[in-house]
């Protein structure tokens, strides 16, 4: 019975996994192209992908974008959280608004905030021009080091919401009397705070940290939209990077290894992490 | 007193910038909308020089060129069919978005009950593989997951995103729902078993409608990721027919043809549904998944 209830989602979750990550791994040690014929290629794609400039490039532009964005969408939630867990006339409504950026697809926001970036016709360009600030409309989206900035920021855009939210939750979910007690012992605060509500978030910011953490790691249809990885080479992250070699190159081999070598960081990544993290809040009790 | 009055009014700045950093974009999309290409163009900017229309909609609805465009010169031309796809898009995107969340729950549910309170063997192997299954990062199962699809004969089908989001959000919802189950007392289901209702019975007539919070949440959350996923609707959708809306404004802003005035006015059609769904997901999906975990 057991097993008539729990194979349906068992047989999709396979079949959309276990046959992928063979077919990848495998895959990743042929020549493979729907152009070319298939021949055995042994390690050479790895070694292409490690000669390749473009590998450390993407390599680099993703950790910085993760290096940026995940503790500035971690600071900024956490901050939107504690603002909200005071009640205030309006909080449920800018609950709702601030929930916004994530409701929407990424690809969404990514066409969103070109508008606002464009060159000749963004908002900001607009506003920093009326307002005096600029006197030449700022190259926001075809400056390297300026594309880059807008990718982050509508990255961080689409994140923090969620960040916001799971902290407010679980904020929301410490007793109120541990407050009481310690405004009682003289604690003000900041003083509380550190003592009380930080411990208490430890493992949603572990798990918010380590969903973030996979996010920018795999970020590809907000940047996609904003700035199709350029100008040049600047906001080619390892996603893009993929795709471009499988899907403009038509080298579904080197792609395959691409792939491969970035779940393996990932999974090293998440590894690590996890090793940080309170074994009760992952594995829950079984019965 | 003054220190509190202080406070307030620094959090209430603060609350005022994120609130604005959330909305600028949005904003603007709308504001743009309803604008024609001429004033956006203009320097020094002055975006209501030329009054508001409403002509960039009424191309997507009804094909009218706007008159704006016919005036001649370079504008003429940055315009483009293609913007006209979003309503369909977007209606593609709602009827895969849906079929995934009647999937998740079909599949999920009846796993999860299964996890949450039967034994059997494999019990926690398999449960631990659901939830790593989605560490694998996307785009790593992107040429195979096309080779699955045409393999199935899926190809520029609907049922072939379907699929593929199912996979992507079950493990989601397996795991909410396992630890929403889990919470609901035994004892309610022990007693129904004495009387002899089966496993199937007992789901469906007791926790399930228990476990409704937690179900509308992670539906929704299946929901919104399927409506918004990209990577894998630009792979297997083909045609202008069938393609979801991420997709087709992805491509519609790349186009040269497509000015930002007709975009805008197709992108604000494009995320009404999440504007209007956004309070429901507030109240079920984010309070579902909390409970679920905390």
């Amino acid at each position: 019975m057991a097993y008539a209830l729990a194979g349906g989602a068992l047989a999709v979750v396979a079949l959309f996994t276990l046959y992928p990550a063979g077919y990848a791994l495998v895959g990743s040690l042929y020549t493979l192209s729907p152009i070319l014929p298939t021949s055995f290629a042994g390690l050479a794609n790895y070694a292409l992908i490690f000669d390749s400039p473009y590998f450390g490039f993407a390599l680099r532009t993703t950790s910085v974008l993760a290096l940026a964005t995940v503790p500035a969408v971690l600071l900024l939630g956490l901050l939107v959280a504690v603002m909200l867990n005071r009640p205030f006339r309006g909080a449920t409504l800018v609950k709702v608004v601030i929930l916004l950026p994530w409701t929407i697809p990424a690809a969404t926001g990514g066409v969103m905030w070109k508008g606002v970036f464009a060159d000749s016709w963004g908002a900001l360009n607009a506003v920093l021009y009326d307002l005096g600030a600029v006197h030449n409309y700022v190259p926001w989206l075809t400056t390297p080091r300026l594309a880059f900035l807008a990718t982050t920021t509508a990255q961080i855009w689409a994140q923090f919401p969620l960040a916001a939210v799971l902290l407010l939750a679980a904020m929301q979910a410490i007793p109120g009397e541990l407050y009481e007690a310690a405004a009682l012992d003289g604690a003000g605060g900041l003083r509380s705070f550190a003592a009380i509500t930080l411990p208490h978030l430890q493992p949603m910011l572990v798990v918010v940290t380590l969903f973030e953490i996979l996010v920018a790691l795999t970020a590809f249809d907000m940047i996609f939209a904003l700035t199709g990885g350029g100008p040049g080479t600047a906001t080619t992250v390892l996603s893009y990077f993929i795709w471009a070699e499988s899907f403009k190159m038509l080298s579904f081999g080197k792609g395959l290894a691409l792939a491969t070598i970035i779940a393996g960081l990932s999974v090293v990544l998440i590894a690590a992490l996890m090793r940080l993290m309170p074994r009760e809040a992952l594995v829950g009790e079984g019965r | 007193m003054r220190r509190r009055a202080w406070e307030r009014a620094g959090s209430g700045a603060v609350v005022a910038a994120v609130v604005v950093f959330a909305l600028a974009p949005f904003a603007w999309v709308v504001i743009s909308g309803f604008l024609p290409e001429v004033a956006i163009l203009t320097v020094p900017p002055d975006w209501f020089k030329f009054g508001m229309i409403l002509d960039n909609y009424r191309y997507i609805v009804t094909g009218e060129v706007p008159r704006a465009y016919q005036v001649g010169g370079v504008l003429r031309r940055m315009i483009s069919e293609e913007v006209r796809a979003v309503p369909r898009a977007a209606f593609n995107s709602t009827v895969v978005a849906l079929g995934t969340l009647v999937l998740n729950w079909v599949l999920g549910a009846p796993a999860a009950y299964a996890y949450a309170r039967m034994s059997f063997t494999g019990r926690v192997a398999t449960f631990y593989f659901i939830t790593a299954s989605r560490l694998i990062p996307a785009a790593a199962l992107a040429i195979p997951y096309y080779l699955i699809i045409k393999g199935l004969g899926l190809l520029d089908h609907h049922l072939a995103l379907i699929l593929i989001h199912t996979a992507l959000t079950l493990p989601f919802t397996v795991l909410i729902l396992v630890l929403y189950f889990r919470t609901i007392p035994a004892e309610i289901e022990e007693s129904a078993q004495l009387d002899g209702a089966t496993r199937p019975k007992i789901l469906r007539r007791i926790v399930l409608p228990l476990a409704l919070p937690s179900l509308v949440g992670t539906g929704l959350f299946a929901f919104m990721l399927s409506y918004g996923e990209f990577l894998f609707s630009m792979l297997v959708l083909g045609s202008p027919q069938t393609r979801t809306l991420p997709v087709t404004l992805a491509s519609v802003s790349t186009n040269p043809d497509v000015t930002w005035t007709l975009l805008s006015a197709g992108t604000t059609l494009a995320v009404l549904p999440a504007l209007l769904l956004v309070w429901p997901i507030w109240r079920y999906m984010v309070r579902g998944l909390v409970t679920g975990a905390v």
